[in-house]
Order: C-alpha cells, then structure tokens, then sequence
C-alpha cells in the first residue's frame, strides 16, 4: 500500500551521475513530453469547443443510411442507425474530455481534502481515514455503481460522480504522505508554537506546499479517468445514448461490427482518440511530476 | 515453445481441413447426423423442470428431455402427444384423459397415469413460474387406470389445453417423489429421467451440455444422434464461432444486421419466421396526462413504426398493430388500422387543449411542459435505439422526451415492483416487451387490459376500461371456438381505441444454421426451432 | 513496535469486517431484487401468494439482521450457499471459475514483473539516452491505450482477418481432444487476454522500477560503491538492483491481491468465463449469494496481498532493515 506514497516518503538527495553523463547533452524529457502533452491536450479541447464548426453533421441526425462504408459524403462511415461517425467523434470529445476533467477535478478536492486531514491528523483521524482508504479501494465498483446511478439519477453528473469517487483514494495516500513530512519542518513547528490555529496552519502553510502535488495528481488523474469513462460506457454502465468515444465503440461491440470489416473506420478512429487523450494528460502528468519531484530533476548543473 | 507452436500450427490445419471438408459434402436433409452443434447463451443450470433457467431456450431444451400431454404443431396450435383421447365434461370442470402406452422413460420405466396425477400434485405443493400458472385451477387427479386419468378443476379454465396440457412435462414419480427440496435438489451425475427424444449425458457447467438420442422414443429415432449445446458468454462471440463452423446451429435468434452478413456465407442458411415477441411504448394512466385517450393516441400517431423497422431491425420485424395481435395470428382483426400521422397527433393534442403556449416548442399541460422520461433497460441496445428514434418523432409534435438509460434491475423494479402490478407504477413512460408465450395464445390478452387485477396480472399501465373488461369476461366463459375469435377481433378493436399501450413492432425471428451439415428443422409459428419437431423424423411431427 | 503490529492487525481486522459487512449489504441496497431467478423468468405469471412462498423458501420475507446474522454464521461455518439463478453451490461455481481468471491474471503478472523489471532497469541505468526516452514513451503510450480498445483491435486483426487465434472462451467449445491437445487449446485461448492484459500492467511495474531504480542511483552507499573501484556490473546488479526491488514487489504483491478479481472488461472482450464476469451476470439479476462469496474472495484476496506487501516491504529493502 505503500507503492504510490514511496517517491516522496524520503527526502533523499539529488542524483548525482557519472561524470561522463554529465558532459553528454541531455535530452530535456521532461520538457519534451510537457510539451507534447499540452499539445495534444490543446489540440482535443479545441476540437470539443469547435464541434460544430468541425463536424460535418449532427452527430444526432440520421444523415446516412445504417452501416454505411466510408464516402465521399461520410469518410468514416455511418452507425447502426446512419449517424455520421466523424460527427460523434468530433462531439465525443466534449463528453469525454469533461467527464474526465470534473472527474478528477472531484477526484482531487476529496482526496486532497482528505489526505490533508489524515496526514495532520496522523493519530486518530488519519488512521480511520486511511483505513477508509483501505475499504474504498477493495469494495466491489459495480454494485456501488448500480447503487449510486439508482439513487444519484440517471445523468451525466452521475458518471461523474463515480468516477471521481473511485479515484480520490490514491491521490489521498499521496497528498497525506507528503503532509506527514511538512508538518515535522521547522516553518510549520514554529506557527504551532506562535499558537496558531490548525486550519490556519493547514490552509496557509502546508496547502500552498501540497498544491502543486495536487495538481500534478489531477493531470495524472484525468487520464485515468477518460480510460475508465471508456471502460465504463464500453461495459454499457454509462448512458449508451451519449456521443462519447467510449459509447462509439460500445455500439460497435453490441452490434457486432468488429466481426466486420467496419471495425477499421467504428473500431479504430475512437480507440486512438481515446488513448491520444490519454496519453496527453499522461505526458503533462509526466512533466509536472519532473519538477515537482526534485530527484526526477535533471542535475546536469 | 517450438513444441507447443507446431501443436497449435497442427490443431489450425486440422480444423480448416475439418471445414473445408464439412463444407463440401453435399447435404442431404434426410441423412441422420452424428453431431450437431447448437450455441446457446448463458448456462441453463441442470435443465430440470425445477432448475432450467431461461424461458427461451431453456424450456424449450427441457421439453427435449420430457414429454408433455399436447405439444405444439407447426402452425403453433397444441396437438395430441401423450394422449390419444380427450373427453371434458359439460361443466367443463373434469376432462378425461386416455395416455398412449407405449411411452417409456429413458431408465426403462413406463409412463403411466400415476406421473400424471404426480406431476400435478407436485407442481401445486412445489409451484416454480410458469408451471405454477399453467396449471392454476387444478384441483385434484384421479387415476383411473394405468393409461386412463381425470383431471378436475376449481372452476372452469379457458384454454386449459394449451395452458396446462401443451406447456408441463410429465416428469417420473419414481424419481421426483423422494425430493423434497427440489429447486436445490442436486442429482448425482446428470440423470434427469424424461420420456423425451434426448437424453443428458453430460454437463459441463458453463461449457457444454451433451444430448444423446433415445433409441426408443416412441415417436420414432431422433435425426440427431448427438446434440451438443454450447455455452457462449455473449451473442457475439456465438456469431464468432459459427462464422468458423465450431458450431452448427443458433439457437438464439440473430439480431438484423447480422441477417445479411451470414446470408453471404456459403452452406449458411436462415430461416426466418414470425416471433410473437413485441417492443412496446407502455404510459403509466397515474401519470397525466396519460390518462387522456386523446394523448395516447397522439403519442401512437406521431411514431413513424415503419421507419423504425426499416431503420433498426433493417426490415426484419413486422409493423405493430394497435390491437396487439401479430398479423400473423389466426384470430388477427384485419379491420384494426395503425397508421403514422403527424398532422393528426397534433391536432389530437390541439384538441384536449395541450398546446405550445409560451413559444419554446413544447406544448404545456395545465401550464407544465410535456417533458417525460422514457426508460429503458440499459443492456438492450435494439430498444435503447428505439427510444432514441421516438424521442427525436416526439419533439416533432412537441412533446420533449429524455431517455432514461436503467440498470435492467431498476428499470422492472420501477415499471412492474415485485412483478405484481397491485404494487403501483414508478415511471411515466417506458420502453417494454413481452416474450412470445403472452402473444402466442391469442386468448391471453385480456391478462395485459382487464381492470381487475386477478385477470389483468399484466396490466402494467393501469388502464381501466369498461368495454375491454366485458369482452374480457365473456372470453373467459366462452366456450365455441368461433365466438371466441369473434370477441377476442373485438378485443383487438377495443384495445386499439383505448391504446393502452403502443405496439411498435413484432421483430421476427431469424435463425441461422449450417444447412449444408443438417436440414429441415422446424419452425412452429411464433415460437422459433428450438423444439423436439426438429430433431425427430418428419413423419412423427403431430 | 510489537503493539504496534499488534494495532496494525487490529485495524486490518477491523477493515475486513466492514467490507464483509458492506459486501452483504450493497447489493441487498440495490433497487431490485432477485425473485425473477428464485422463481423463474415466468414469475409475472405468478399469483402473490406463490411469490411470498419463493421468498420464504429462499429466507428473504425475514428482517434483514436477522439475514445479516446468518450471513456471519454461514460464512464463519464456511456456508456459502446456493446461486439463485444456476441453482448450483456457490464453492463449486467459484471453483470453475477462478482457476480461469488466475490462469489469465497470473500469467500477464508474470510477464509484466519480468518485462517491467526489466525495461525499468535498462531505463534507469541509461537514464536519459534514446534508449530510455523510447522505453518511456512506448510505456506511457501502452498505458493510455483502453484495454477493451486493444482487445477488439487483437481480435479483429488477429482472430477475425488473420484467423491465427481464437477470439474468444477459455477452450474450444465441447473440444474433445487428448490431454495434450486441450492443453495447447487452452493455452491458444489465453494468449490473446494476456497480451491485452500485459500491455496494461507492464508500464505500472516499468514505472515503479525506473523510479525508484533512479532515486537508489543517486544515494550515498552507490556512490560509495562506485568509488571503491567495482565494476559497473557489480554496482549495478549487486548494489542498485537489489536495492530497487521492493517497491516493485509491493506493486506486484497487490496487484495479485486484485487478480483474484478477474478484469471484468477483459473478460467481456473475450468472453472469457472467469470470476469478474460472474460478478457482473450475477450483478444484474441480483444473485445476493454469489455476489457475497464472490466479494469475500476479492475482499481477502487484497487483504492478505497488502498484509504481504506490508511484511514483505521491510525484509526486502535492505535500507529499512538497517534501520
């Protein structure tokens, strides 16, 4: 359980290579993935505020016959009931993209919130709270998700819901681990005895510490998000009837395309985006934690 | 590794000179088949009259293992099997029952009256779903001899034989009358004792059952000598193994855009047929404005049913009728006329004063816009896209629909709580479906409309209507066979006005299997292949 | 520090009855319930009174404690049950199942440790060359990938256009063959899951190797190492791998805990008959027995996988030890 606190339980001391590393020139990869990172980010954000503009249809509008090939008039095709692929890829974005953003942004409040308690409060509080760590992360999703989706309602905002409170846990072992070597430093220690208050002492000197973290852990987060936003409409849990690129590929599973040949205009386009995505906020995630995390750091001084 | 490589390289060969070879040999409908694969989705437990899971295909493959009184005949109507004679009395409360005698158990044991009288008894001191209903009014059995029974009932029963006769197997006293907990009863090895033309040899759970054929079914030598029943997880992956001929048959009807596809695949056919199961657009009457005739029938009106045959079952279902009744069916009333009309849907909701008032495209009832939810269980994607289609028609005529996707669960629990319709309704609007059983006697529908509960158990959407109850009620005393079809053209006219509910489609039934491996299956109207007619010899059909 | 490990047992004991509680308790809190399997698809057609008789039979007319409490009492007389739907014991559905999904699970474990291990090193020690900027990417891009996604991506290229490999099940069905044969069938059957499970699971290890691999690079005793003259070889299998091992351990010693639950998505993609597909057919139909025993398996499973990640922590990291 201790896996994803480990990076930041010691405070050991920079990396210090051969000298002959030393002399190479180095390759900056943080900053190369950081780059391309926000690139594709950009780039997909674009795409779902310009939808409209961008997709050649209504994506609700059966602008085609059913299961038609690619043309002229369709380049990737039509679905089971003749809406324009490309059209709901193009709106899948907006979907996609904000369920796996709010998500992690839920994700992130809870599990800072918490690992900030837990990590203060390390006796009492934080133990009962890790421990409520502990249960979240082995109770079994799918009947909470039925539970949740039953008595939440059936919306988008539920999805979001679940999502955000399937991954907080992870994000609070991490905030609270880092928590716990904040408060043994001597700034913290000297406002405790200057007697200031615990949520002063929280909110002014450890979260502004912790922040960076955070955030660092929500760009992370929001690529797992969109991977589960896909899993869970993929497994029909979401609403099949949103344009999301999970849904996409939820009808090409139910309606037997990838049998088919179709599966290289329904299958393919959809998983790429999906995984683009992913791999967007991943490579951000990648660069924040470079500098957040001083021994990543590149050292070539 | 190089090892196992040339096994797996040696196992592909193989099995593509298996195909190649299957799929030259010229068929022959009359040859007797060694083996024959069938897919099926999900385990069917044991299949035993207490443990068979599913409706369909899990009756049908019980009744492959045992017998019953009537069975059905091609054109979907019951037909003497295990009786040679029927006598009912004129209060119609006894009929009197002469068995054949040449029918055996598979363990060597005769069918007698005794299993009969048994059956009855133990179906009403253990009742399970459907046989609890089939035989409902049952009152007592009385052997007379060995191959000669009365049945005696409460109060007279319409259609006793097809419900109680054509639908219960007649399963061994000697066997059952020692099991006294006979859901969790678990018998050792596989011995499900029938009189059926199969017999269970084998069953591997979540993989495979094993038929072998009774040499002396008393109907004659099944065609099949060895029928094994597949377990897939899911429809697709059962269209995947009969692409590549690992299996022979489907025994779930192919969803439509499938229909094509395997056409093209040559030694494929598909028999296609009518199914009397229905997609439905059910409105709760506690919920106004459904309670208005007038909305109902707009409702019907502005959905364009040929369209979404055409658009989601790509042509493979009929059109619904406003009467419920397939066109298929004997006793359909040709004077019921569905149609599409939007002018007429509006005109309707203009006429009851529900209007478009403030300008925004929806119309208002008693100053609330006409918004409802349609639910619609999560793990059907046909009815999912149905209700997505009907939404986009609705907001033509001004009603705004948003499409509420359940967990399956949810979604009865909220439109039929605990299965008893005494128990209210939690949904305004909902996508439904009945399976063929309620269609397939024409005779049943009163169980969908009549206002009194004890009749109308299925009446989901709390229609109340005082013509309907009386056809109903004289259905149920009628007797001739001809006033019976003239009330039940009635019903079908009266269901149409009322509009209890919306018949969209009945999807038809299309099955799809290696003909050039084995032919000649059955299709009993309304019902599918699944049956016994379809493994034993043509002259033996009833 | 024997109290202490005294209060930690405690607490995993305290874990462990509430998420034994919860998991009889949710899925009783879904809407729904299971009298459709208890009395057979046709229990519409039943009148109320035969309905309250399958609910009595099954236990389910009574006060949920009351329930509750037999729930405990069964499970601690290792009672698991009947399944509503296929009307089997429970410890023999579990039993045909379970091997299935560990044979999948297991196996991308195994590859994932050496492939991660591996790759994780190689990154590490040439930290920042091409060798390591490609290793990081490619593993950054493996993980962005849906696994469903890559799934029916194998499937339609591998099975489907090539026919090399079955798409989907653990065996050919009703496949009689020698012993030999079954095996090399089954082992046909399973190679596509893992792939896609392995593709998964090997950045996750490949990460915690790099990472930690890199911290050890730069600490002291290495250092040390170094300038007593040893060979780069010694340093870097006697001194850095050894010393990168236990995290990655931990990584994989719950991953195993987790493994017990099947992947619900994989499984589905191939419709491949193990335990987290069980869950999900039996989620829908509210088969309250199996869904608790199916739990309590998971829910023990990572239990004792954290424990043993716990113990195992401080014996392998020879740090910790020193300490």
């Amino acid at each position: 359980m201790k896996t994803s606190s480990l990076a930041f339980s010691e405070n050991s001391e920079i990396s210090i290579v051969s000298k002959k590393r030393k002399r190479k020139r180095r390759f900056n990869s943080g900053r190369v993935s950081g780059i391309a990172g926000c690139t594709i980010v950009t780039c997909l954000i674009l795409a779902a505020i310009f939808a409209k503009q961008l997709s050649p249809y209504d994506p609700s509008s059966q602008s085609g016959k059913p299961f038609s090939p690619p043309s002229a008039e369709h380049l990737l095709g039509t679905n089971d009931i003749g809406q324009d692929i490309l059209s709901e890829l193009v709106y899948g974005a907006r979907i996609s993209l904000t369920i796996g953003i709010v998500a992690s942004i839920v994700a992130m409040v809870i599990g800072t919130t918490v690992g900030l308690l837990a990590g203060y409060y390390p006796r009492v509080l934080g133990r009962v709270l890790m421990r409520f760590v502990d249960i979240i992360l082995i109770i079994p999703f799918l009947p909470l998700l039925i539970l949740l989706a039953a008595y939440l309602g059936r919306s988008l905002v539920y999805t979001v819901l679940i999502i955000g409170a399937l991954i907080w846990a992870g994000t609070a072992r991490v905030i609270r681990s880092q928590v716990l070597t904040i408060v043994k430093q001597d700034y913290v220690l000297a406002a405790r005895t200057i007697g200031a208050s615990d949520l002063h002492i929280i909110v002014l000197h450890i979260l502004p510490q912790v922040l960076l973290l955070a955030v660092g852990q929500f760009v992370q987060a929001t690529s797992g998000a969109i991977l589960l936003e896909a899993a869970l409409s993929f497994l029909g849990l979401g609403d099949p009837l949103q344009k999301s690129w999970g849904t996409v590929l939820y009808w090409a599973q139910v309606r037997g395309v990838f049998l088919t040949p179709a599966w290289k205009w329904w299958v393919l386009p959809p998983g790429m985006l999906i995984s683009l995505a992913a791999l967007g906020f991943a490579l951000m995630g990648f660069a924040l934690e470079q500098v957040i995390n001083p021994r990543l750091k590149n050292n070539s001084k | 590794m190089k090892h196992y490589l040339k096994t797996i390289l040696g196992l592909l060969i193989g099995s593509v000179l298996v195909f190649a070879f299957s799929s030259n040999t010229i068929a022959d409908s009359h040859k007797r088949v060694d083996r024959l694969r069938a897919a099926i989705i999900g385990d069917e437990s044991t299949i035993n009259p207490f443990t068979y899971v599913t409706g369909e295909p899990g009756w049908n493959i019980l009744m492959m293992q045992y017998d019953s009184l009537y069975t059905l005949g091609i054109d979907g109507q019951p037909q003497p099997w295990l009786v040679t004679k029927l006598v009912r009395s004129a209060d119609r409360l006894t009929y009197t029952l002469t068995l054949r005698d040449d029918v055996y158990y598979n363990d060597g044991k005769k069918l007698t009256a005794h299993d009969v009288k048994f059956t009855f008894d133990y179906l009403t001191k253990y009742p399970v779903g459907r046989f609890a209903k089939d035989i409902r009014g049952f009152s007592s059995a009385n052997v007379l001899n060995d191959y000669k029974i009365e049945i005696h009932l409460k109060k007279p029963r319409a259609g006793y034989v097809r419900k109680a006769f054509a639908d219960v197997p007649i399963f061994p006293r000697h066997i059952w009358s020692e099991v006294t907990d006979p859901k969790k009863h678990q018998f050792e090895s596989v011995t499900n004792v029938g009189s059926g033309p199969y017999i269970m040899v084998d069953y591997k759970p979540d993989q495979y059952y094993r038929l072998k054929a009774n040499h002396k079914y008393f109907a004659g030598t099944p065609r099949v000598e060895e029928l094994i029943l597949v377990k897939f997880a899911d429809e697709s992956s059962s269209h995947a193994a009969f692409r590549t001929n690992s299996v022979d048959i489907l025994f779930k009807n192919i969803p439509p855009e499938q229909i094509s596809m395997l056409k093209g695949i040559k030694g494929v056919s598909i028999v296609q047929g009518p199914l009397f199961t229905t997609q439905l657009v059910i409105m709760n009457y506690d919920h106004k404005p459904f309670h208005m005739v007038e909305v109902r029938k707009a409702i019907a009106y502005a959905i364009d049913r040929q369209k979404l045959v055409d658009t989601i079952y790509l042509g493979a279902a009929t059109v619904g009728s406003n009467g419920w009744i397939h066109p298929k069916s004997p006793y359909f009333n040709n004077q019921v006329k569905t149609r599409y009309n939007l002018a007429k849907a509006k005109s309707l909701l203009d006429s009851v004063g529900i209007k478009d008032t403030d300008g925004d495209g929806i119309r208002e009832y008693e100053g609330k816009p006409m918004a409802f939810e349609l639910i619609t269980p999560n793990n059907n994607a046909l009815r999912l896209r149905l209700a997505e289609l009907i939404k986009g028609k609705l907001l033509d005529v001004g009603i705004k629909i948003t499409v509420g996707s359940v967990e399956q669960n949810t979604w009865e629990g909220a439109v039929w709580p605990d299965f008893d319709v005494n128990k209210g309704r939690n949904y305004a609007m909902s996508m439904w479906g009945w399976s063929a059983g309620v269609q397939a006697d024409t005779f049943r529908a009163p169980e969908l409309v009549h206002s009194n509960t004890g009749v109308g158990f299925l009446n989901l959407t709390g229609v109340s209507n005082k013509e309907i109850d009386r056809i109903s009620n004289l259905m149920d005393t009628e007797d001739v066979l001809a006033r019976r079809v003239e009330l039940v053209k009635q019903l079908q006219a009266a269901i149409a006005e009322e509009m209890p509910f919306i018949t969209l489609m009945y999807p038809d039934g299309p099955y799809a299997y290696w003909s050039s491996k084995y032919d000649g299956l059955a299709y009993i109207s309304g019902q599918g292949i699944v049956n016994k007619l379809s493994f034993i010899p043509k002259s033996a059909w009833p | 520090m024997r109290s202490s490990r005294g209060n930690r047992i405690l607490e995993y004991l305290v874990v462990f009855v509430i998420a034994v509680s919860l998991n009889f308790f949710l899925p009783r809190l879904m809407p729904g319930n299971p009298l459709a399997l208890l009395a057979g698809v046709d229990v519409g057609l039943m009148t109320p009174e035969e309905k309250a008789k399958v609910k009595e039979e099954a236990g389910l007319d009574r006060p949920l404690w009351e329930q509750y409490i037999d729930y405990w009492n069964d499970l601690l007389h290792g009672d698991f049950g009947y399944s509503y739907k296929q009307k089997a014991p429970i410890t023999k559905m579990i039993g045909d199942r379970l091997p299935w999904t560990l044979l999948i699970t297991g196996s991308s474990l195994i590859i994932s440790a050496i492939f991660g291990v591996i790759f994780g090193a190689i990154s590490a020690w040439n930290r920042a060359k091409p060798v390591d900027i490609g290793l990081l990417w490619t593993m950054i891009l493996m993980g962005s990938m849906p696994t469903f996604w890559l799934g029916m991506m194998l499937i339609s290229i591998v099975s489907v256009d090539l026919q090399l490999l079955p798409s989907f099940g653990a065996m050919t069905p009703a496949f009689f063959g020698t012993f030999w044969e079954s095996v090399a069938d089954v082992a046909s059957h399973t190679i596509l899951p893992v792939i896609t499970l392995s593709v998964w699971s090997i950045p996750g290890v490949y990460l915690t190797m790099r990472y930690t691999m890199l911290s050890v690079l730069g600490a002291d005793f290495i250092r040390t190492a170094r300038s007593k003259g040893l060979s780069e070889k010694t340093v870097l299998f006697r001194h850095v791998v050894r010393n990168s091992l236990a995290p990655v351990v931990t990584v994989l010693a719950i991953r195993l805990g987790f493994a017990f639950g099947g992947t619900v998505v994989v499984e589905t993609v191939f419709s491949y008959p193990g335990l987290g597909r069980l869950i999900f057919e039996s989620v829908s139909g509210r088969d309250y027995p199996v869904l608790q025993a199916t739990f309590l398996v998971i829910t023990v499973a990572v239990l004792v996988s954290n424990i043993l990640a716990d113990m195992l922590y401080p014996l392998l990291d020879p740090r910790a030890k020193a300490n």
